[in-house]
C-alpha cells in the first residue's frame, strides 16, 4: 500500500464492454494498481476527481463518444490524463490520429499482460512528471502576474539579452529608470541572474511563439 | 411440178432436220431420253412419209405391197418411241398397257412380214390411179387381209394409252403438256387410224397420207420440247441470279464458305475463306491442310466438335485459332452443319467462318479484368468477414485472459481470495459462451436467405454451366466432355446454387490441369441415377489428382492447394449441397486426376409417380 498525503494515482478503465472492463480492472487491481472503471466517456468525464493523478486506459470503439473524442475532450481540460488506447483490431488510420494526440499507447485487447502493464506504469509516470511541470508553471505564472505592465516589457528584453542602456533608447525612457525596473522584477522574482529569469520565462510559457501542453515531435 | 413429191420429201427432209437436232442435244446430254425418243420417233415419222411417196408413185401391185409392206417398220418405230416418250419424258401412262402396245405391235410387224404381201392385203389385184392434189397417185385394189385388225387393235390400245395419260396429266395439273402433247398424239393417232382403216377395208379411195399426221404430231412434240429448253434457259439465269446476290450478301458479311466432301476429303472454298485460311486461289484443298492450318491447341477440340455434329446429325459452333504462315495468328468463329445419304451416313458438310480477332482480343480483356475485379471483391469481402470477426471475437477472447491473468495473480498471492477467483472462473464461462454466440451468429448470417428449392432439370442446368465456362475453357485450351444420361428426373433445389457448386468443380478441374499438355487437358462432367431416387453428377479431371496428405483436410475452410486460392470454394459448395440434403465427395482416378462427385436427392413428386 502506498502511504502517501496526495490522492493516490488511479487508473481509469473507460469500455462500454462491461465483461472487459471487469477483467482487465481484475487483473489491474491484482498487480497493485488502483482501479476506476467507467463504462462510457461521458460517465468518466462527468465523474472523475480532477485533482486525482493517474491515466486513462480505454477502449477506442465504443458508442456514444468514441476512444478519440475522448482523447480530444481530455487535452482541452485543466488536468489532462495520459491516455492508453486498447482496441479490438488493428486499425491504422485510427492509430495514426491517436498517437499524433499524444497517446501513452496502442494495444490490442489481447495483448500480453506485461506489455498493457509496462504501458500502465509509462502512463503514471509521464502523469507524475507532467503534473509537476504544470504545478510548477502555474507557481511561476503567479510570481510573474504580480509583475506591472511596464515591468514585463523591461523583462520581454532583458530575456532577450539586451543591456539597460538598449532596454532605455528602445522603450524611450532613461537608462536609471531601467535599473529600477529591473531590481524591482529580481525582487519580485527572487532571481538575480538573467539566466535564471529567462529560464523562469520558458516554463511558463512567456514570450515564446508555442504554448503546446505536450513535448514537441510526437 | 409435183405437189406431191414436194410436200412429202419436205415432211421428210422437216421430220429428219428435228430428229438431227434433238439427237445432238441427247448426245450432248445423254440422261435426257426425251430428246433421243423424240428424235426417233420424228425419224419414224419421216419413214412413213417415205414409204407413203413409194406407195404414190408405185408403178406395179408389187411395188406397191412392198411399200406397204415396208411402212410398218417406222409405225413401230414410232409407237414404241412414244410409248417411251410418254412413260420418260411425260412420267404417265399405265406400263402394263405400254407393254401389250408394244407387243401387239412387234406381233403385227412379225405378222406382216410373213404374209405376202402384206399384213394389209391378201393380194393386190390391181392399181387404181386417183388423182390427189392436181395429179395422178396409185392406190390398190385387192383382198382385205383380216389379221389387219390385230394391226388395227394395237392402234386403239395405243390410242387408249394415250388417252389415260392425258387424263393422268391433267388430273397432276400439267394441263399443258396433257392437251399439247397427250392430245395432239390421241388425236393425230386417231386421224391416221380411221384413215388407215378406212383405205384398206377399201371404204375410202384415198392414199395414205398419215404421215401429215404424224408430222403434227412431232410438231406438237417439238414444240413442247423446246419450250422446256426455253424454261430450262430461264431456271439457270434466275439460278444464276440467286447465286450473284448470294454471293453479294456473302461478301459484305466477310463470311468464308466451303464444303467438304467427305467421300474424298476435297474442300470448296469461297475466295474470302481461302484469304481467313491462308491459302493461294489454285490450292488445292482437303480436310488435311485445314486441319494443318489450325492452332495445334485447337485441332483436338474442334476434330471433336465436327465429329459430334457428324455423329448427332446436327450443327457445330466453335472457336479456334489458325496459324498463318506468316506467324500471325487469327481467331475464327465457324459453323457447320452435314448433309446426309439415305443411310444417315454423312456425305458433305457445310460451313461458314468469320474472322472475330478483334472481337476476340477485346473479350480477353474484358475477361481478364473481370477475374481481377472478381478476386479483389472476393479478397475484400472475405477481408471485412474476417475484420468483423476478429472484432467480434477480441472482446471475450480478451475478457477471458484478461480475467485468467487476473486470477492466477490472485492465486499467487499469499491469502488468495477463493470467492474472486471463482468469480472469475464463472465469467471466463460466460465470455466463452459469448464467443460461441458470435460464431453462431456469422455462420447464421452466412446461411441466410431460404433454399428457393424447385425441380430443377440436370441435363440443362449441366448444359447452361458448360456454355458458360466454354469460352474461357477455349482459352484455356481446355476440352470439356459432358455426358448426361436420358431421361434422368429432376433434382430438388436452386439451379443457380447448385450451378455455382458445379462452376466451382468445373474451374478447380481447370486449375488442376496446369503443367499438362493439349490432349490432356480434359475436364468431363457426368451426370447418371445412382441408387434409388439419387442423382450423381460427377466432374472429373485429367489433372495431378489430390496428393493422399492433403485428401482429409480438402473441405475445410481456408485450406488451398492454389497459390492464390482463399480455400473457401470447397467449403461453400459443401454447405450448399448438404443444404439441399446431397453429399459431395473427392476421390482420385485410377488412370489419374480428381474426380468430385455430388449427389442430390430427385425432386419428391418424382420419387412417388
Amino acid at each position: 500500500m502506498r502511504i502517501s498525503t496526495a490522492p493516490a494515482a488511479v487508473v481509469h478503465i473507460v469500455d462500454d464492454d462491461v465483461p472487459f472492463l471487469t477483467a482487465a480492472a481484475r487483473l489491474l487491481k491484482a498487480s497493485g494498481f488502483d482501479v476506476r472503471i467507467f463504462a462510457s466517456a461521458a460517465e468518466f468525464l462527468a465523474q472523475r476527481d480532477v485533482n486525482a493523478p493517474g491515466c486513462v486506459v480505454a477502449d477506442l470503439h465504443m458508442p456514444g463518444m468514441d476512444g478519440l473524442e475522448l482523447q480530444t475532450t481530455l487535452a482541452r481540460t485543466r488536468e489532462p490524463l495520459p491516455i492508453l488506447f486498447l482496441t479490438g483490431q488493428g486499425d491504422i488510420p485510427a492509430t495514426v490520429r491517436a498517437m499524433r494526440g499524444g497517446a501513452e499507447d496502442f494495444l490490442e485487447k489481447r495483448a500480453p499482460k506485461e506489455k498493457l502493464i509496462d504501458a500502465v506504469k509509462r502512463a503514471l509516470l509521464r502523469d507524475e512528471r507532467e503534473r509537476s511541470q504544470r504545478a510548477r508553471r502555474r507557481e511561476v505564472r503567479a510570481l510573474l502576474d504580480s509583475l506591472t505592465q511596464r515591468q514585463l516589457e523591461v523583462l520581454s528584453h532583458i530575456v532577450r539579452g539586451r543591456l539597460n542602456k538598449q532596454i532605455a533608447d528602445d522603450l524611450g525612457i532613461h537608462e536609471r529608470t531601467v535599473k529600477a525596473h529591473r531590481g524591482a522584477i529580481t525582487a519580485k522574482l527572487g532571481v538575480p541572474s538573467v539566466a535564471e529569469l529567462t529560464r523562469l520565462t520558458q516554463e511558463a510559457g512567456l514570450f515564446t511563439e508555442s504554448s503546446s501542453t505536450f513535448p514537441k515531435g510526437q | 411440178m409435183s405437189w406431191v413429191t414436194v410436200l412429202w420429201s419436205m415432211t421428210v427432209a422437216a421430220c429428219l432436220t428435228l430428229a438431227l437436232v434433238h439427237l445432238l442435244v441427247w448426245f450432248q446430254e445423254k440422261k435426257a431420253w426425251g430428246y433421243l425418243l423424240f428424235a426417233l420417233s420424228a425419224i419414224g415419222t419421216s419413214g412413213i412419209a417415205a414409204c407413203e411417196l413409194w406407195m404414190m408413185r408405185s408403178q406395179t401391185t408389187a411395188q406397191f405391197g412392198a411399200a406397204l409392206r415396208w411402212v410398218h417398220v417406222p409405225i413401230l418405230l414410232v409407237m414404241l418411241a412414244l410409248v417411251g416418250f410418254v412413260r420418260v419424258y411425260l412420267r404417265a401412262g399405265r406400263l402394263w398397257l405400254g407393254w401389250i402396245v408394244c407387243m401387239t405391235r412387234v406381233l403385227t410387224l412379225a405378222l406382216n412380214f410373213y404374209f405376202t404381201p402384206n399384213l394389209n392385203f391378201r393380194e393386190i389385184t390391181a392399181l387404181r390411179p386417183i388423182r390427189f392434189l392436181g395429179e395422178w397417185v396409185s392406190t390398190a385394189q385387192g383382198v382385205p387381209n383380216s389379221w389387219m385388225l390385230l394391226a388395227q387393235a394395237s392402234l386403239a390400245l395405243f390410242i387408249v394409252f394415250l388417252l389415260d395419260s392425258m387424263n393422268t396429266l391433267w388430273r397432276r395439273g400439267e394441263r399443258r403438256h396433257s392437251l399439247i402433247l397427250c392430245g395432239s398424239m390421241s388425236l393425230f393417232v386417231i386421224l391416221g387410224t380411221v384413215q388407215g382403216a378406212m383405205i384398206m377395208w377399201g371404204v375410202a379411195p384415198m392414199p395414205l397420207t398419215v404421215s401429215i399426221f404424224y408430222t403434227g404430231l412431232v410438231g406438237a412434240m417439238g414444240y413442247e420440247l423446246s419450250r422446256d429448253v426455253l424454261h430450262a434457259a430461264q431456271l439457270a439465269r434466275d439460278l444464276g441470279e440467286s447465286e450473284k446476290r448470294m454471293k453479294l450478301a456473302v461478301q459484305s458479311a466477310d463470311l468464308g464458305l466451303w464444303i467438304w466432301n467427305i467421300a474424298d476429303g476435297e474442300v470448296w472454298a469461297t475466295e474470302k475463306c481461302r484469304q481467313l485460311f491462308g491459302f493461294a486461289a489454285d490450292e488445292s484443298l482437303n480436310y488435311e491442310t485445314f486441319n494443318a492450318r489450325l492452332h495445334p491447341e485447337d485441332r483436338a477440340s474442334t476434330g471433336l466438335a465436327v465429329q459430334q455434329a457428324l455423329s448427332d446429325h446436327g450443327m457445330y459452333e466453335t472457336q479456334y485459332r489458325v496459324a498463318l504462315p506468316g506467324g500471325t495468328e487469327r481467331w475464327l468463329s465457324a459453323m457447320g452443319q452435314g448433309e446426309y445419304d439415305a443411310k444417315g451416313n454423312p456425305t458433305r458438310m457445310l460451313g461458314v467462318c468469320v474472322d472475330i480477332s478483334a472481337r476476340r482480343r477485346s473479350e480477353l480483356e474484358a475477361e481478364e479484368l473481370r477475374q481481377t475485379l472478381a478476386h479483389a471483391s472476393r479478397v475484400t469481402m472475405l477481408g471485412q468477414l474476417a475484420s468483423a470477426l476478429a472484432h467480434e471475437l477480441s472482446q471475450p477472447l480478451g475478457a477471458i485472459l484478461r480475467n485468467a491473468e487476473a486470477a492466477e495473480l490472485f492465486l499467487q498471492s499469499s491469502s488468495p481470495d477463493i470467492e474472486e477467483v471463482l468469480a472469475i472462473l464463472a465469467d471466463i464461462r460466460k465470455d466463452d459462451q459469448r464467443a460461441g454466440g458470435v460464431i453462431e451468429r456469422m455462420r447464421a448470417l452466412l446461411k441466410r436467405g431460404d433454399l428457393d428449392a424447385k425441380p430443377v432439370d440436370v441435363a440443362e442446368m449441366v448444359e447452361e454451366v458448360v456454355r458458360f465456362v466454354r469460352a474461357d475453357a477455349v482459352a484455356r485450351r481446355v476440352i470439356i466432355e459432358t455426358r448426361v444420361a436420358n431421361a434422368l428426373p429432376p433434382v430438388r433445389g436452386d439451379p443457380v446454387q447448385i450451378q455455382q457448386v458445379l462452376l466451382n468443380l468445373i474451374l478447380n478441374g481447370m486449375d488442376a490441369l496446369n503443367g499438362k499438355t493439349d490432349g490432356e487437358r480434359r475436364v468431363a462432367v457426368h451426370a447418371e441415377a445412382s441408387g434409388a431416387g439419387v442423382i450423381e453428377i460427377a466432374v472429373s479431371d485429367s489433372g495431378h489428382g489430390i496428393p493422399l496428405d492433403k485428401a482429409g483436410n480438402l473441405f475445410d475452410p481456408f485450406f488451398t492447394t492454389k497459390p492464390h486460392g482463399l480455400g473457401i470454394g470447397l467449403t461453400i459448395s459443401r454447405t450448399i449441397i448438404e443444404a439441399h440434403g446431397g453429399k459431395i465427395a473427392a476421390e482420385n482416378h485410377p488412370q489419374g486426376g480428381a474426380k468430385f462427385r455430388v449427389t442430390l436427392p430427385v425432386a419428391a413428386n418424382e420419387r412417388k409417380s
